[in-house]
């Protein structure tokens, strides 16, 4: 087997992965990144909203800065984040803007004088000052105070991206495509590495490094209804879990987003509903005003999301060959807005569903969006179990989003963390030494090509890869959605477990041979449904409502008891994950309070214990 | 350079970046055979002006023809434009396959793309070489039976050359006008929105010329 | 009821010693608003699980997807089947190396292409983190995204007469790449380097002016332009240099 070696080994090549490669190669050291695709095909390419950066240089950032733009993201958290990591990223996020600018990204600029701009179909006049011409602008993204979104016309994490592939390409840091790591290699205390398949050819290959980060992105595609791309599967979190000492930090917190079309579930805009856009059922009539008299269709995210999911349990969603989904009419809005202001859900339209937004009706429904769910790490960066394993991005969870994520944080989050974490790589790789054990890697490498041979032989079984996951993804899509109570998310877990047996008498069909797909896709099924395991199961234990995990039958936020953060160990040979808390802070900055949106009651904690833990800011 | 801190020899950094520059040579080529050709397509278009004024009358074309003659225009003229158009082909045959591999791939590869400015590079370089042959034949005959005149050129159409010059001339006429369109788009004078307006120009360029060179084959044939 | 479609696919899987390249054709049936993505995905999960092809963002935006589809590089993910007909040919891209069937390695081909071209800004300042960001006017700003928005999806190199023909051909992807940095004031390339990098006939001189790469690009990225500004410039560069000496 091929074995190379590196200082630090990144898995996945996205902005957060080749973020933290870069820091290591600048210092000096010998890094490989590994992807699954092309590095720029990584999923951060089709963020294109923006990064939040309280640079304040444009007329409605005017008086932003780095403690307004933490309170947006603790709030937005619903208080579930840690608040020392959410003032890391709020301080240094504007500097990693003008890197990213030195770097090569064309960030849009002020352009002086006066321009309009619309705000709920309505339109507003600003005037740009002169003397902050050519300074990096921003545009207003996810509620948030300010105008703090830096942006690259419609994409952001395309440019972002280009960018910083380009960096690694200039520091010669190897980023080499098609490579899927399968396994860690580890003692129970020290990460050396990952065995590795290469896409190309489907031979096993072994990574061995000081240091390994694992920045593989969300594992929205362990629902059916997802807007992540195809590669977005839990791969990262598999392998670390599977190492039964690193946990997954809040597993149940998942966002998910009224409307993604049927059935590519590529995003439209919630400005189409801004905009006076409606939501229609299989009998082409309005139901929103019947469950939200007073919002109808601009009730919030989440609220939509649910109406929905609820209308159709009713009977009322459009059947299709993909699963039902209900009707947005824009119609109403005329060619002229339609082909101005939402330009961009016009060629959505167009190009993927071959609907006229003008004249016809278009498919919609709830889908998955992001996971603040990740594999836990402290600030630091370094994951939780073992030493020389880190994790960044949205793979991760540092925690900076706690329960719930604003818009724009994500794509921030990539580079800010890459930065900060890979400066603490760097000090790692300068303070520590390893020792690679010969018996733990061939024994990982031998472990792994059984794997693969049970599977091309069938000993273990025949059940279909494709058909235990439809079946996930549906279990999870029935009881782990938007909207979450006891009863259906105990018969999720029942049904995954059920999952998890047939998960280990997976035979493959084909032969599967070189780069085939069917592998790699039951190389992960099982420990994809053991994260399934651990949403559903996290999700049933939690009797709160906390940002994007709603009960029905538990509606208040719950700070009395569940101010606090999940970790979700799997211990090798269980068959249910192992649950335990920790703080979800070391300390406050700020107390929790009322998040002035979503409304929902609130259970308040001991005042004295909050009390007790709140600092005020040094700075 | 960085990349030969480049790891191992998992990534193919090709032998390609190597190979050692050509300095300013393909350069110079490239401007000789862009000016070669918009040369050679001026020759043309006054080379049709003076054989279509045999259509209003044959004195006319022996008027200009002696005209050339006696400057000796057509002395000098005539073996400079054969040597241009040699220089022209040598420099764009560069860029033509001439061994059967190349060939069946460009072949199969404008099957496949159902493109018509592929197809168009297809005729440049097949009718590039009938006008080789042909127009070199062409170019001997006339100069040397030297003056040009009316009669002369009558008589070769009629004499059986008449297929000869039915296939030279779409050949010619073809060549020119997608050559003159395609140094319009390869040195951007033609511009991406343009294209079509361009497209359609070089269309009718073809048409017309056409329809002056068959009339003056048609007036020859029927010149007694 | 739907269409019945029927697939023709290029098999081919290398690592495979009994497998030789052929054409293998699928039946299904069409569903509503269906892409080439639903599509290639239902054959996969439903007829062969052995088909090799690459999918990713599914949304037109990464470019893992291109291949030849009845005759045309195109992405799959934005090829709607009701705009084909009852038969759809899907060949892999031609001049990337073949993984499987539909999957080729345009990943290699690009990382050499950003070695060859040293595509990242070359400037001698340093970063200072304590300073407000270098001003930028926002239309070069624009300008600059405008030639970024390139994908790498492969389409215009396999539609390419010219790279078909010359395997070392830079192609239309790596010549608007130093279009890109040429605008870029931050990059402080001279016209003499960016000679020294495409000013020959694998650059920008071996452009034989096909424009099929501008008329299959997905993103429509006006690549005929980009070309035209590169010959005049390195055109004019020669000659420059020519006369200095």
């Amino acid at each position: 087997m091929q074995t190379y070696y590196s200082d630090l080994l990144v898995i996945g090549a996205g902005l957060a992965g080749e973020r933290v490669a870069v820091e290591s190669a600048l210092a000096g050291f010998n890094v490989i990144c590994l992807s699954i695709v092309p590095a720029r095909r990584s999923h951060s390419s089709a963020a294109q909203g923006g990064m939040q950066a309280a640079l304040g240089n444009c007329a409605m950032g005017e008086g932003d800065n780095v403690d307004v733009h933490f309170m947006d993201t603790v709030k937005g958290s619903d208080w579930g984040c840690d608040q020392e990591v959410a003032r890391l990223f709020a301080d240094a996020a504007p500097i990693e803007m003008r890197r990213l600018a030195h770097w090569g990204v064309p960030w849009n600029r002020v352009v002086p004088g006066t321009s309009t701009y619309f705000k709920g179909g309505e339109k507003f006049e600003k005037f740009e000052k002169p003397e902050k011409e050519g300074l990096i602008t921003a545009r207003s993204f996810g509620g948030t105070a300010k105008w703090r979104t830096c942006y690259t016309s419609d994409g952001t994490g395309h440019a972002v991206m280009c960018t910083m592939d380009n960096k690694c390409a200039e520091l010669g840091i190897n980023v080499l495509d098609r490579k899927e790591a399968i396994s860690l290699i580890h003692d129970g205390e020290q990460c050396m590495g990952a065995i590795v398949r290469c896409l190309r050819t489907g031979k096993l290959e072994t990574y061995l490094a000081k240091a390994t980060a694992i920045c593989t992105g969300g594992f929205g595609r362990l629902y059916k209804a997802t807007t992540n791309a195809v590669i977005c599967d839990g791969g990262g979190h598999v392998i670390a879990q599977d190492t039964g000492v690193v946990p997954i930090g809040n597993p149940e917190a998942i966002q998910f987003h009224p409307t993604g079309i049927v059935p590519t579930d590529i995003l439209v805009t919630e400005g189409c509903r801004g905009d006076g856009g409606t939501l229609l059922d299989v009998n082409e009539e309005r139901f929103m005003h019947i469950y939200e008299p007073e919002k109808a269709e601009l009730a919030s995210r989440d609220v939509v999301s649910r109406r929905m999911t609820e209308h159709m349990r009713a009977g009322k969603g459009v059947a299709s060959a993909y699963g039902e989904h209900l009707w947005l009419d824009i119609r109403h809005l005329g060619d002229k807005h339609i082909s101005t202001k939402l330009r961009e859900v016009d060629e959505i339209c167009q190009n993927f569903l071959g609907v006229d937004a003008r004249t016809q009706l278009i498919p919609v429904r709830p889908t998955q969006h992001y996971t603040m769910a990740g594999v836990r790490t402290d600030k630091n960066g370094a994951a939780y179990g073992l030493k020389g394993l880190f994790s960044a991005g949205e793979a991760a969870c540092w925690d900076m989003h706690g329960f719930n994520r604003l818009g724009g944080n994500s794509l921030a989050e990539t580079v800010v963390a890459g930065g900060i974490i890979g400066v603490k790589i760097v000090e790692f790789l300068k303070g520590n030494e390893t020792s690679f054990k010969t018996g733990d890697i061939n024994s990982e490498a031998k472990r792994q090509q059984e794997r693969i041979d049970n599977l091309i032989s069938g000993r273990l079984g025949k059940e279909n890869v494709y058909k235990v996951r439809a079946e996930m993804q549906e279990a999870l899509m029935q009881g782990c959605f938007v909207f979450r109570n006891e009863q259906d998310l105990s018969t999720c877990v029942e049904v995954l477990q059920g999952l998890l047996e047939r998960s280990a008498r997976i035979g493959l069909v084909s032969k599967g041979l070189g780069a085939n797909h069917e592998v790699a896709a039951a190389l992960k099924i099982q420990g994809q449904v053991r994260l399934a395991m651990c949403i559903a199961q996290a999700a049933l234990v939690r009797r709160e409502s906390r940002g994007s995990h709603n009960r029905e039958d538990f509606p208040a936020r719950d700070d009395q008891n569940w101010l606090n953060r999940t970790l979700a160990y799997w211990p090798e040979g269980q068959t249910m994950p192992e649950l335990k808390y920790e703080e979800a802070t070391p300390h406050f900055e700020i107390p929790p309070g009322e998040r002035g949106y979503g409304g929902g009651k609130i259970i308040h904690a001991d005042p004295q214990e909050i009390e007790a833990k709140t600092i005020t800011k040094s700075k | 350079m960085h990349w030969l801190r480049n790891f191992g020899g998992s990534m193919s950094v090709d032998a390609t970046m190597h190979v050692v520059r050509p300095g300013r040579r393909d350069a110079y080529l490239d401007w000789l055979q862009m000016l070669t050709g918009a040369g050679l397509v001026l020759f043309m278009w006054c080379h049709m002006l003076l054989v279509s004024s045999v259509v209003i009358s044959p004195r006319i074309m022996d008027a200009i023809a002696e005209f050339f003659e006696v400057t000796y225009m057509a002395q000098v003229g005539g073996p400079v434009i054969f040597f241009t158009m040699i220089i022209h082909f040598i420099l764009a045959a560069r860029k033509i396959p001439f061994r059967a591999e190349g060939q069946k791939t460009i072949w199969a590869h404008a099957k496949m793309m159902h493109h018509a400015d592929t197809w168009l590079w297809v005729v440049q370089a097949v009718t590039a070489m009938i006008v080789l042959i042909m127009g070199s034949i062409h170019i001997f005959v006339v100069l040397s039976d030297l003056p040009i005149t009316a009669a002369k050129s009558a008589a070769r159409v009629q004499e059986g050359w008449g297929w000869f010059y039915l296939i030279l001339l779409p050949s010619i006429e073809l060549h020119v006008s997608v050559g003159f369109y395609r140094i319009g788009v390869k040195w951007g004078f033609i511009k991406t929105a343009d294209r079509p307006k361009a497209k359609k120009v070089e269309n009718i360029m073809f048409a017309v010329f056409m329809a002056i060179g068959l009339v003056t084959l048609l007036r020859f044939a029927f010149l007694g | 009821m739907g269409r019945l479609l029927q697939f023709e696919i290029f098999r081919y899987n290398p690592e495979d010693k009994d497998s030789a390249p052929h054409m293998q054709t699928f039946v299904m049936e069409e569903t509503t608003n269906m892409t080439l993505f639903i599509a290639l995905n239902r054959l996969r999960e439903e007829q062969d699980p052995g088909l090799i092809f690459d999918f990713c963002c599914r949304a037109g935006i990464c470019g893992a997807c291109a291949m030849v589809i009845n005759g045309r590089p195109g992405l799959a993910c934005q090829t709607k089947t009701k705009d084909l007909p009852e038969i759809i040919t899907l060949l892999p891209l031609p001049v990337f190396k073949l993984i499987g069937d539909l999957s080729v390695d345009t990943g290699i081909w690009f990382r050499e292409m950003y070695q060859k071209t040293e595509s990242w800004i070359h400037t001698t300042k340093e970063f200072d983190s304590a300073k407000e960001e270098e001003r930028m006017d926002n239309a070069v700003a624009e300008e600059i995204y405008e030639l970024e928005r390139c994908v790498e999806c492969g389409c215009c190199i396999a539609a390419c007469g010219t790279a078909r023909l010359r395997e070392d051909f830079m192609g239309a992807a790596a010549l608007n790449r130093i279009a890109r940095f040429v605008i870029d004031p931050r990059d402080q390339r001279t016209d003499n380097q960016y000679f020294d990098i495409i000013g020959n006939d694998y650059g920008i001189f071996g452009c034989m002016g096909l424009l099929a790469c501008e008329d299959v690009c997905p993103k429509k990225l006006p690549l005929q332009n980009q070309l035209g500004f590169l010959r005049r410039k390195m055109g004019i560069t020669a000659i420059k240099q020519f006369i200095r000496k």
